[in-house]
C-alpha cells in the first residue's frame, strides 16, 4: 500500500509502506502520459461533424447514451461570445446574428466565430488564462510590495501576442529564452519576464539568497506546471519512487533557470503600441506617499522587466540542495532533462540553454506538452479538461476521460502550427461543443459529454459583462493598470498602501486591467476565485458564496451598471412594462424572458413601484412613485440572475 | 449527483415563493428556510470534514500582535540580563546568528527596566504593563519556549498564520473552516478585524484561503459603520426593495433550476438567503447597544486617545466576544505594530496602554458567559525581541531590540489549555531555549489537536500534493493540554 505523507511548502513525499504492490505505474516511465503520441484512428460514426464529434460519440455510443441537441442560437451567441472574448453581444449583435442565422445557421455561427476570433478582446480574454499561469501581478508580494510599474507591458505583450495568433511554440521560446535569441528584439525581451513575474522577498534584512532560490524553483516549477503538466517542485526535496521527475532531475531543470539575473531595461515603445508612460497626478487627491510619487516619476522611462543570463566569470554552479536546503549541497549537476520523456539534442560539448529547453518542448518527439496545451484549451471551452487535472498529467493526477481525442488534439495542434485560434476554431465548431448544456438527467455525470457543461463566468468576467451589459465598458486595450474604488479599510490593510483611485474611462475598464497588487487583492475579483497570484495557477476553483451574492447585489460598481440600463429601459419605454422588461433581459441575458419571468418581473416591478412611494404619499390618491427607479430594481434583479454569470 | 433532500428544500421554497411571491416581508424570508448554512462552505468543493475525535475548542479567538512583541519586558523576567546590561555578548552565542538590523560586534545586552511580580495561584511572573492581564494568571498557560526559523516580519508572520513562510498556503483560520465548517447561520465562519499603525506586511495574505478554496478565506471586518463589504444596499433600495429583490432573484433563479437542472443554480438560491440574512445579522453584531456600560467600561471602549488604537482595539475585542457568541469559528484580531527597533520603553507601554485592558475584558467576559471553556484565546506575535539593544547604523542611541526567533513568550487560554502554568523556560540572558522548546508547528499541531483534528490527517490535495498545515513536522505540546 502506497502512504502519502501529506506536507508543505515544497515538501513531499510519497513512502512505500507495508507491502509493495507490483503494477504497470511503478515505472513511471510506463505512465500514459510519457506514451508517444500516436495518431489514433478516427471513429467511423454517423452523423458526426468532425473527428472531435466522432471521438466523443464512439464513447457515448458504448454507454449507450445520446449527445444533447445544439444548444439554441441566443445561448450559442452568448457561449462564444464569453469563451471568445469573455464580453457580451450588444443588442445590435445579437439581432443581425438572429438574421444571419435565419438565412444559414451553419455560415451565420462560423462567421461569428471567425469575427470573435478576431476581434482585439479575444485576446484580453486569452490573455487573462496564460496570465494565471504566469502568476502575473504589479507588486513584489512581501512587506514593503513594491509596485512593478512596468510590469503592464508584459501583460500587453500577451494581449499582443495572442491576438496576433503567435504560434505557440514562437509564444513559449520567446517567454522561456526571449532574452538569449540572436539580437532579441524588445517585444522578445519583453516576453521573456515572464519569469520575472515571480515573488520577490525584498525586506531589509532577509536572506536574498534564500529568496533568489525560491524564484528559481517558482521558476522551475511554474515551467513545469505550464508545458509539462507535472508538478515537479515535489522533487525540490527528495525522490519520489512513482514520479517522473527525480531530485536530480529537477535540480538539472533548476539548473536552466539559475544563471540569470534580473533586468530593468530601458525599452522604447512603439507610439502605435499602445505602450504609453502612465500619467500620474502631480497632487494626487488619493494618498501617495511622497515616496511613492518621486518613484514614479523616476520610472517614466518604460522598462522591460527581463531577464539577463550572466557572463561567463559569474556563472553559478548548481547543485542539489538535499532536503531542499540550499545551503546542504549534493552532486552538482548541469541543466537537463528528464530521463522519462524524450531526449534533449544539443550541440557537441555545448551546455544546453533556455534556448535548447524551449525548442525541446516543442520537439516532435516529446509526448506531453502537445497533450498539456491542447488539453487546456479544451478545459478553457468545456470548463474542464479531458484531464480534469490540467496541472498534473503525473501518476497522482487524473487520467484522460477521452484519451484518443486528447491525442487526436494534441497532434492537430502541431499540425496547426501551433495556432492557438485554428486550435479552438477546430473545438468551437464541433457538434460536441455547441450541444446544450442543460442538466436534463441531475443524476449522470457529465464525464463522457453528453451536454455541454454550464460554467459560471470567471472573476474579471463577472465585472466585464455588467460592464458590457450596461454599456459602460471602456473598450481601450492595454496600458497601466487601473484603481476601480476601493474603502479606504480594504486599501489600508496592506503597508504604505497607495491606491489612487482611476477617474473617467479607467473606472470602466475590463477586470484585467484592475492593478493586481499583492498585499491587497482586488476583494470583487478575490470573491469570485481569482487566483492569489502566488504560484502558478492552471485552473481556477468555482465557489459559490453568500459573499458573492452580496457583491452582486450591493456593489456600487455593479449597481451602477443596473442603473443604466433600468433608467435606459425606462426611457425607451417609459410605462410599457413588457417591452422594458424584454430589453432588460436581451441585453444582460441575450435572450427575451419566458411569460413567467415576464410575470415575476412584472410582480417585482409592481412592489418596487409601491416600495418607492413613501408613507406619506401613500395616504393620498397617486401619491408619487418612482418609476425609474423600480425599473433600476428590477434591472438589479435580472443581473443577479444565476443566469447572469453563467457560460450555458 | 444532487442531494434529493435538495428537491424537500426547493418544494417548499417554491411553495412559500408561491404565496407571498408579492409584498414579502424581510422576517419571513429570514425565518423561512431551515438552518442549513454553512456559510463558511457552501462551495461545491467544500464538503465538512468531521473532527478525528472529541473537540475541547470549538472556537478560537487569536490576538495577532503584529511585529514581535518583547518577551523580556512582559513574561519572562531575566534579572541575569538586567545585571548585565552593557556588557557585551559570549561570541560563542553570537556564531551563526542573523540579525536583520544589529551589528554584532559592538551589540551589547540590555536589560529591561520593567518591575515583575508574581500573580495569581501558581506564582506567574508578569511586568508592570500589563496590570489587567495579570488578574488571568491562573487561566493562561504562558509558553516561554517559542521559537522559529524565520527572523524577518512576513516570512515570521506568514509562518505563524500558515505554516509556511513563504505566500500562498491557507492561515489557520481557513484550515478550521474547511475541517469544520461555520456554526454561524448568518454570519462568515472567519472574521478578521485590525487595529493598525502601519498596515501589514502581508496584506490579506495574512488571511488567505491559500490553495483551499476562496470560500475559507477570513472576511474583513471593519469596527464602524457597516461591518463587511457590501454590506448596505445601494442609494435608494430600502430593505423592504432588497427583500423584494432577492425573493425575485430566488423564483427566477428556481424556475431556472427546473428548467436546466444545474445543481450550482441550487446553492446559489441558498447564498442569496444568506447573504440577505447576513445583512441583518452584520450590522446587529456591531449594534453595541444592548451591551451594559459596566461592560463597555471593562473593556475601556470609552478610553479616548489621539490614535483612535485604544476605543478601536478595545471594540474589536468586544465583537470577537459578539461573534464566538454567534457562531463565528475563529476570529483574529490584529494589532499592528509592536516591532519596536527603538522607543521600547515609550511604545512597549503604548502597546500594552491599548491593548491589556481589553485583552483582560475579554477572557472575563468570555468566563462570565460560560464561553472559555470552548473558546482558544491565543495571544502572540510573530518573534520576540532581543536581550540585546539595536544599535544598527544610522541610530545615536539605543533604545530598542531587534527581532529574536530563537525565543519567544506567548500565552493561550481557554479551550481545553491548561491554565495557570507556564512552560518552558529560556536560558538567563533570554537567548535561547533551555526546556520544552515549542515550535510553530508544535503549537498548531497542538491547536488542531484541542480542534479535534490530528493534524497528520487534515490534508488538502493540490497541484498533485496533499498539503497539511504543519508540513512534515509538528508534535502535540501535552503539557498544554488541560
Amino acid at each position: 500500500m502506497l502512504k502519502s505523507i501529506p506536507i508543505f511548502g515544497l515538501f513531499a513525499v510519497v513512502i512505500a509502506a507495508g507491502i509493495s504492490v507490483s503494477r504497470a505505474a511503478d515505472d513511471p516511465a510506463a505512465h500514459w502520459a510519457y506514451q508517444p503520441i500516436v495518431a489514433p484512428a478516427i471513429p467511423q460514426i454517423e452523423g458526426a461533424k468532425s473527428p472531435i464529434d466522432a471521438f466523443v460519440l464512439a464513447r457515448l455510443q458504448e454507454a449507450k447514451l445520446t449527445p444533447s441537441p445544439e444548444a439554441a442560437p441566443h445561448t450559442l451567441l452568448r457561449r462564444i461570445y464569453l469563451d471568445l472574448t469573455g464580453l457580451l453581444p450588444t443588442p445590435k449583435e445579437i439581432v443581425a446574428f438572429e438574421a444571419a442565422w435565419q438565412k444559414d445557421s451553419e455560415a451565420a455561427y462560423s462567421a461569428k466565430v471567425d469575427e470573435l476570433l478576431a476581434s482585439p478582446h479575444f485576446g484580453e480574454r486569452w490573455a487573462r488564462h496564460w496570465l494565471d499561469l504566469a502568476r502575473y501581478a504589479d507588486s513584489d508580494g512581501y512587506l514593503g510590495d513594491d509596485m512593478r510599474l512596468w510590469a503592464w507591458i508584459y501583460r500587453d505583450w500577451v494581449i499582443d501576442a495572442i491576438n496576433a495568433d503567435q504560434p505557440f511554440d514562437q509564444f513559449s521560446l520567446e517567454q522561456l529564452a526571449g532574452d538569449l535569441l540572436p539580437k532579441p528584439t524588445q517585444q522578445q525581451i519583453v516576453a521573456a519576464g515572464f519569469h520575472r513575474n515571480n515573488l520577490k522577498n525584498t525586506e531589509v534584512g532577509s536572506d536574498f539568497e534564500l529568496d533568489r532560490v525560491k524564484q528559481v524553483v517558482d521558476r522551475t516549477a511554474t515551467t513545469g506546471n505550464a508545458w509539462l503538466g507535472l508538478t515537479v517542485a515535489c522533487a525540490e526535496c527528495h525522490d519520489h519512487k512513482h514520479d517522473a521527475v527525480s531530485q536530480k532531475e529537477f535540480f538539472q531543470l533548476y539548473a536552466f533557470f539559475n544563471n540569470t539575473k534580473d533586468a530593468d531595461l530601458g525599452i522604447e515603445l512603439a507610439s502605435d503600441s499602445g505602450w504609453t508612460a502612465p500619467v500620474y497626478h502631480d497632487k494626487p487627491d488619493a494618498k501617495i506617499s511622497d515616496k511613492e510619487l518621486g518613484k514614479r516619476k523616476k520610472a517614466s522611462t518604460p522598462k522591460a522587466q527581463s531577464l539577463v543570463e550572466l557572463g561567463e566569470k559569474d556563472r553559478r554552479e548548481t547543485f542539489v540542495h538535499i532536503r531542499g536546503d540550499y545551503t546542504q549541497h549534493g552532486d552538482a549537476v548541469s541543466p537537463a532533462t528528464p530521463a522519462a520523456l524524450h531526449s534533449l539534442t544539443t550541440a557537441k560539448d555545448k551546455t544546453p540553454t533556455r534556448i535548447d529547453l524551449a525548442h525541446w518542448l516543442f520537439d516532435d518527439k516529446n509526448p506531453i506538452t502537445p497533450r498539456v496545451l491542447a488539453n487546456r484549451v479544451w478545459q478553457r471551452l468545456f470548463g474542464i479538461g479531458i484531464v480534469s487535472t490540467s496541472d498534473d498529467f503525473g501518476t497522482h493526477g487524473a487520467p484522460p476521460t477521452h484519451p484518443q481525442l486528447l491525442d487526436w488534439l494534441a497532434g492537430e495542434y502541431r499540425r496547426l502550427g501551433w495556432s492557438r485560434k485554428q486550435m479552438i476554431r477546430t473545438i468551437v465548431l464541433s457538434s460536441t461543443y455547441r450541444q446544450s448544456s442543460a442538466n436534463t438527467q441531475p443524476e449522470l455525470p457529465n464525464d463522457l459529454l453528453w451536454r455541454q457543461n454550464s460554467v459560471r463566468v470567471s472573476a474579471e468576467t463577472v465585472r466585464d459583462i455588467h460592464l458590457s451589459a450596461s454599456g459602460l465598458l471602456s473598450r481601450k486595450i492595454g496600458g497601466p493598470g487601473v484603481y476601480p474604488p476601493l474603502p479606504e479599510f480594504v486599501a489600508e490593510v496592506g503597508r504604505s498602501v497607495s491606491w489612487p483611485e482611476s477617474k473617467g474611462e479607467d473606472r470602466y475598464r475590463r477586470g484585467t486591467y484592475i492593478v493586481l497588487k499583492r498585499t491587497v487583492l482586488y476583494p470583487m475579483l478575490t470573491a469570485f476565485d481569482a487566483p492569489d497570484t502566488s504560484v502558478a495557477c492552471s485552473r481556477r476553483d468555482s465557489t459559490n458564496t453568500p459573499m458573492q451574492a452580496l457583491t452582486l447585489l450591493n456593489d456600487p460598481v455593479f449597481f451602477e451598471c443596473a442603473e443604466v440600463i433600468g433608467r435606459e429601459a425606462y426611457e425607451t419605454h417609459g410605462n410599457k412594462l413588457d417591452a422594458a422588461i424584454t430589453d432588460l433581459m436581451r441585453r444582460s441575458l441575450n435572450r427575451p424572458p419566458t411569460d413567467a419571468e415576464l410575470n415575476a418581473l412584472k410582480n417585482a416591478h409592481r412592489d418596487f413601484l409601491k416600495s418607492t412611494t413613501s408613507a406619506d404619499d401613500a395616504e393620498s390618491e397617486g401619491g408619487a412613485t418612482d418609476p425609474q427607479l423600480a425599473m433600476i430594481a428590477t434591472a438589479r434583479v435580472v443581473l443577479n440572475l444565476d443566469e447572469f454569470i453563467t457560460r450555458d | 449527483m444532487i442531494d434529493p433532500s435538495q428537491f424537500a428544500t426547493n418544494a417548499s421554497r417554491r411553495r412559500f415563493l408561491q404565496t407571498t411571491a408579492s409584498g414579502l416581508g424581510t422576517v419571513a424570508l429570514a425565518q423561512l428556510l431551515q438552518d442549513d448554512g454553512l456559510l463558511a462552505a457552501p462551495g461545491s468543493n467544500s464538503l465538512t470534514r468531521a473532527p478525528h475525535f472529541a473537540p475541547k475548542a470549538k472556537r478560537c479567538i487569536y490576538l495577532f500582535m503584529e511585529g514581535g512583541p518583547s518577551q523580556m519586558d512582559l513574561f519572562d523576567p531575566k534579572p541575569k540580563l538586567n545585571e548585565l546590561d552593557g556588557q557585551a555578548m559570549p561570541e560563542s552565542l553570537l556564531e551563526g546568528v542573523k540579525f536583520s538590523f544589529t551589528k554584532k560586534e559592538t551589540a551589547r545586552l540590555m536589560g529591561s527596566p520593567r518591575t515583575f511580580k508574581k500573580y495569581g495561584q501558581c506564582g506567574m511572573d508578569m511586568s508592570d504593563l500589563v496590570p489587567h492581564l495579570t488578574e488571568h494568571a491562573d487561566d493562561i498557560a504562558m509558553v516561554r519556549s517559542a521559537y522559529c526559523d524565520q527572523f524577518n516580519h512576513l516570512p515570521g508572520q506568514l509562518l505563524m498564520l500558515t505554516g509556511s513562510p513563504f505566500r500562498g498556503a491557507p492561515t489557520l483560520g481557513s484550515w478550521l473552516n474547511y475541517g469544520l465548517g461555520s456554526a454561524s447561520h448568518d454570519l462568515p465562519g472567519y472574521v478578521v478585524m485590525t487595529t493598525l499603525g502601519r498596515g501589514l506586511p502581508g496584506g490579506s495574505a495574512s488571511w488567505s484561503s491559500g490553495f483551499l478554496p476562496s470560500n475559507y478565506s477570513g472576511a474583513l471586518f471593519r469596527n464602524q459603520g457597516s461591518p463587511v463589504l457590501n454590506l448596505e444596499n445601494p442609494p435608494g433600495i430600502t430593505p423592504e426593495m432588497q427583500a423584494r429583490s432577492i425573493a425575485a432573484v430566488n423564483e427566477l433563479n428556481q424556475q431556472r433550476f427546473s428548467d436546466s437542472g444545474q445543481a450550482e443554480i441550487a446553492s446559489r438560491i441558498r447564498n442569496y438567503e444568506l447573504a440577505f440574512r447576513m445583512q441583518s445579522a452584520a450590522p446587529e453584531l456591531s449594534d453595541l447597544s444592548g451591551e451594559s456600560p459596566a461592560t463597555l467600561e471593562a473593556y475601556g471602549l470609552n478610553r479616548v486617545d489621539k490614535t483612535g488604537f485604544e476605543s478601536s482595539f478595545a471594540r474589536n475585542c468586544l465583537l470577537a466576544r459578539r461573534l464566538v457568541e454567534r457562531g463565528t469559528r475563529f476570529v483574529t484580531l490584529f494589532l499592528s505594530t509592536w516591532d519596536q527597533h527603538s522607543n521600547l520603553d515609550s511604545e512597549l507601554a503604548t502597546n500594552t496602554k491599548i491593548s491589556d485592558q481589553p485583552v483582560a475584558a475579554l477572557l472575563t467576559d468570555l468566563k462570565e458567559r460560560g464561553l472559555l471553556d470552548e473558546t482558544l484565546v491565543v495571544w502572540g506575535g510573530e518573534f520576540g525581541r532581543t536581550p540585546l539593544g539595536e544599535n544598527r547604523s544610522g541610530f545615536k542611541t539605543v533604545t530598542g531590540r531587534d527581532h529574536h526567533p530563537y525565543s519567544f513568550s506567548l500565552w493561550m487560554a481557554g479551550g481545553g489549555v491548561k491554565g495557570g502554568q507556564v512552560i518552558g523556560k529560556t536560558d538567563e540572558i533570554g537567548w535561547g531555549v533551555e526546556e520544552d522548546p515549542i515550535h510553530v508547528h508544535d503549537l498548531h499541531a497542538t491547536i488542531l489537536h484541542l480542534f479535534g483534528f490530528d493534524h497528520e490527517e487534515l490534508t488538502y490535495r493540490f497541484q498533485g500534493r496533499d498539503f497539511r498545515l504543519t508540513d512534515v513536522h509538528g508534535n502535540v505540546v501535552k503539557k498544554l493540554l488541560a
